[in-house]
């Protein structure tokens, strides 16, 4: 019941204002192997499952010249036959033992997910080591993904979302790796050879910048040792490459893009605040009160409960290695685009010019104090945040910190992240459908 | 064949549950999990798409909006302020059979959400001016779940000929637009007080409480509304007419060529409910993974697609669908698609299914069930889509026992009885300029 005890004490920080020395420490034990792998578990028993992620160093924005997209094929083919056992039989042995494991790729990262009932944990464990130390890339698997890979590119081609983000990321981080998709392009699609593939993965299946988390039925000594039976044969290896460092552009721009829709989807991006930045905290509480949370921010009220012009519409904090972003995002039918943006724009001038209300900082404030331990409902969504400390480069005992960091947030530190950060002349929108009126400039 | 034991696969499979009925004749169900000190309350009405009226198609799903828009003693808009202020979070989902609320929240907040529910159960307040910029907010969500996305227009004109033109399942739960366009107050008012009561509700309790104290609570808040006449809920018990049908839509926002089937089938409910969990098998150990043998055949040996998948759903008050559905490789035509599952479905009524297979997608089928386990939201969902049609706990509770049960024979009896010509429709989506 450890996890029990760790949500349990995050819930009292913002139910009953105990005080801070009194709320523990989250018991997230660090385990380290004799082969020297770091990783992060939380034990907990309460169901017969165990869940890993874990992630390597490098993706896609370090593709290789003309090799745009290797990284996300190589790891979709990770599962597809290792060591002895060709694809068929490798699903099928993970089927038989009802294990899952599936890989993904980021512009930073190659991570992955291992999910296993605890009754079979020692073949899940093996099936993943054979799937990083000795994948097969065999050529009738790489012409089935890249097939489909290149299906699923040119079907995105054709869904408004997913053309307003490939636009606003070309846009945004022109001259940079960021500026291409993980999903790769077409033509380079076409021409990855096994060569080229099986050199990323020896490239990228290093242990150097491993992170791991994993939540679930296994105590730490067994972990240790299936730790070193998954990554032990993976090399050292050399520390990635830096990528380049991003510039923000010094102007925004508008993009329209024409489909035959009878909806719209809208973007605009504007440079956002890393997560060391010691701004992160009033930015993080500014955006949720500005999109964030469902239906309570200020664009759900004025965008959908009062006028009706979109379903949903938000704001969000993004956060790459080399650069940050804060991106609005809505739809709404072609006749309304103008209107939809004339009011996210007045409700971004009005948080920029006059701030929030010490009650909106307040609903903001216990919200995201108590929407994280009440997010941690399943051993998967545990995994998760332990991973993504790692990837932030938090400490182990940072969810009992958190609470007091998000309660120190001033509504004037609001202020001051809105006037840095709500900035028009640096904006990229992007309008994507046929809408009855172009967008205005800003 | 390796792997858990069926044994223990059953042993875990099964959820801890409790239910009780209350003297207004709420039903009760209570699912404890106390890893956390977190709940999730659900309430789902018996009610949903299929139990509309053409012409007045969308009206359960405005509703659900309009819950949100409040009561005598909640403002619009509150109810999820106040759950968000607690750290938690809120929403709602229609389907045809089902409208369901929920929210997961801190253990300790539980009575206060229930007093909420409660209120809204019975006290909601409709305005017209609310129910004006509703209506554009439901026309947005339509427009961005259907009428921007081509494979869903398609869909919703093969739901109408596999189950009949302005019949139930034939009609799209987010309705027609020109219905959504025409809805009043007292359209919602009147679906509101003929479907919302507590005797045609269920309450879902999951998480870090006991049955005693879901009693004490349920008794306090939803105890004192009163049972209301509720009618009976009445779904066709055959589909939709000069079947086979088949369905082309030829959309400029379309790439590639989508191949789809669906066969008019009987669900725990309604039909030749006998077959509804072998059924299930059959999809499972036709088309739910890559070992499945549509993508072995399809993907792996033909080369002809990109994927291939079978799929089928039991819970359902009226009648079903058993579907397929076919991504065709670049340069596969759509006859040789057609051709090659018809190849899929003549062996296996040929030759059956082997034991080895069954067992296989039986032990899958379990396994996802103690997967299911780990999360708080999917056990609610679960006993809400069986007790929204019909069913009881004592059946959820059984499934796995049902499932494990199922024979190579009864697999196969199951196919022959759904796999017939008159009870197909087959959709296409292509490219504007036609069928490759």
């Amino acid at each position: 019941m450890k996890l029990r005890q760790a949500v349990a004490s995050l819930l009292a920080l913002v139910l009953s204002a105990l005080p801070l020395a009194a709320a523990g420490a989250v018991d997230i034990k660090e385990v380290t192997t004799p082969l020297g792998i770091k990783a992060w578990l939380v034990e907990d028993k309460s169901v017969p499952v165990v869940t890993m992620s874990f992630a390597f160093d490098g993706g896609s924005a370090s593709d290789p010249e003309g090799q745009k997209g290797v990284t996300s094929l190589m790891a979709i083919l990770l599962t597809d036959g290792a060591g002895a056992l060709p694809a068929p039989a490798f699903k099928q042995r993970s089927e038989d033992n009802e294990v899952w494991i599936g890989f993904g790729a980021s512009v930073d990262r190659v991570s992955g997910t291992l999910r296993v009932l605890s009754a079979s944990r020692d073949e899940g464990f093996e099936l993943l080591r054979l799937a990083l130390t000795e994948p097969r890339f065999d050529d009738d698997m790489i012409e089935q993904r890249r097939a489909q890979a290149i299906s699923s590119l040119d079907q995105s081609e054709q869904r408004p979302g997913a053309v307003a983000t490939r636009a606003l990321m070309g846009a945004m981080f022109a001259g940079h790796p960021y500026a291409t998709e993980t999903s790769g392009l077409r033509d380079s699609l076409k021409t990855l050879t096994a060569a080229e593939i099986k050199a990323r993965a020896a490239t990228l299946l290093s242990r150097t910048g491993l992170i791991v988390a994993a939540v679930g039925d296994i105590g730490e000594a067994e972990f240790a040792r299936q730790l070193d039976r998954v990554f032990g044969g993976l090399p050292a290896g050399p520390a990635r490459p830096e990528l380049p460092d991003w510039t923000p552009p010094a102007r925004g721009r508008s993009i329209a893009i024409e489909r035959p829709v009878p909806q719209s989807t809208l973007q605009i991006a504007m440079p956002g605040v890393s997560r060391n930045d010691p701004d992160w905290y009033a930015a993080f509480v500014m955006n949720h009160i500005l999109g964030g949370g469902g239906l309570t921010s200020r664009l759900a009220a004025e965008v959908r409960e009062k006028r009706g012009l979109a379903y949903g519409v938000s704001s969000g904090l993004r956060n790459y290695r080399k650069a940050s972003l804060l991106v609005i995002s809505t739809a709404t039918a072609n006749e309304k685009v103008a209107d939809t943006l004339r009011v996210i724009r007045a409700e971004v001038a009005r948080l920029r010019t006059d701030g929030v209300t010490e009650q909106e900082l307040a609903d903001a404030k216990t919200y995201l104090i108590g929407a994280l331990p009440v997010s941690l409902d399943s051993s998967a969504t545990i995994a998760a945040l332990l991973y993504s400390m790692q990837v932030d480069g938090l400490p182990r005992d940072y969810l009992a910190k958190r609470a007091k960091l998000l309660g120190a947030v001033t509504a004037a530190d609001v202020r001051r992240a809105a006037r840095r950060l709500l900035r028009d002349d640096v904006a990229f929108t992007v309008v994507v459908g046929k809408p009855v009126e172009l967008p205005i400039e800003p | 064949m390796s792997g858990p034991s069926r044994a223990a696969l059953l042993t875990f499979a099964r959820r801890p549950s409790e239910s009780f009925t209350l003297a207004n004749g709420l039903q009760v169900v209570v699912l404890p999990s106390h890893r956390a000190p977190i709940v999730t309350q659900v309430v789902i009405y018996k009610v949903g798409g299929a139990d509309e009226v053409f012409g007045q198609t969308g009206v359960a799903h405005f509703l659900e909006h309009m819950m949100f828009k409040g009561t005598a003693t909640v403002g619009p808009g509150e109810f999820s302020r106040i759950v968000s202020r607690s750290g938690g979070r809120d929403n709602a989902y229609t389907d045809f059979d089902v409208t369901g609320y929920h929210q997961t929240i801190a253990a300790d907040r539980l009575e206060m959400v229930m007093r909420m529910e409660a209120d809204r159960m019975a006290n909601l307040r409709l305005a017209e001016k609310d129910l004006t910029t509703e209506r554009l907010v439901v026309l947005e969500e339509r427009r961005m779940r259907t009428d921007n996305v081509p494979s869903s227009l398609l869909d919703e004109a093969a739901r109408e000929q596999l189950f009949g033109r302005h019949r139930p399942y034939g009609m799209p739960v987010v309705g027609y637009v020109d219905d959504v366009k025409k809805l009043s107050v007292g359209d919602l008012g009147a679906f509101y007080r003929k479907h919302y009561a507590p005797n045609n509700a269920v309450l879902i309790v999951a998480g870090d409480t006991t049955p005693e104290a879901v009693r004490v609570l349920a008794e306090r808040h939803y105890g004192p509304l009163a049972r209301r006449p509720v009618g009976p809920r009445r779904r066709p018990s055959d589909g939709g007419k000069d079947l086979p049908q088949r369905v082309i839509r030829a959309d400029a926002r379309v790439v590639e060529t989508r191949w789809d089937r669906d066969y008019l089938a009987p669900s725990y409910r309604m039909g030749e409910t006998q077959h509804a969990h072998a059924l299930s098998v059959l999809s499972w150990l036709l088309g739910s993974s890559e070992t499945s043998r549509l993508w072995r055949a399809l993907v792996v040996e033909a080369r002809l697609a990109l994927s291939a998948s079978a799929s089928y759903g039991g819970a359902s008050l009226g009648l079903t669908s058993f579907g397929f559905d076919v991504q065709p490789a670049h340069g596969t035509t759509v006859a040789a698609i057609e051709a090659a599952v018809g190849d899929q479905m003549k062996k296996l009524l040929d030759d059956g299914v082997t034991p080895e297979e069954v067992e296989r997608a039986q032990n899958r089928m379990l396994a996802q069930t103690v997967y299911s386990q780990d999360s708080l939201a999917s056990g609610p969902r679960l006993y809400g889509a069986i007790l929204s049609t019909g069913g009881t706990v004592a059946e959820v509770d059984d499934w796995p026992k049902n499932i494990a049960a199922v024979t190579p024979a009864a697999v196969l009896a199951a196919a022959r009885h759904v796999w017939r010509d008159d009870g197909a429709v087959t959709s296409l989506l292509t490219p504007a300029e036609g069928a490759r």
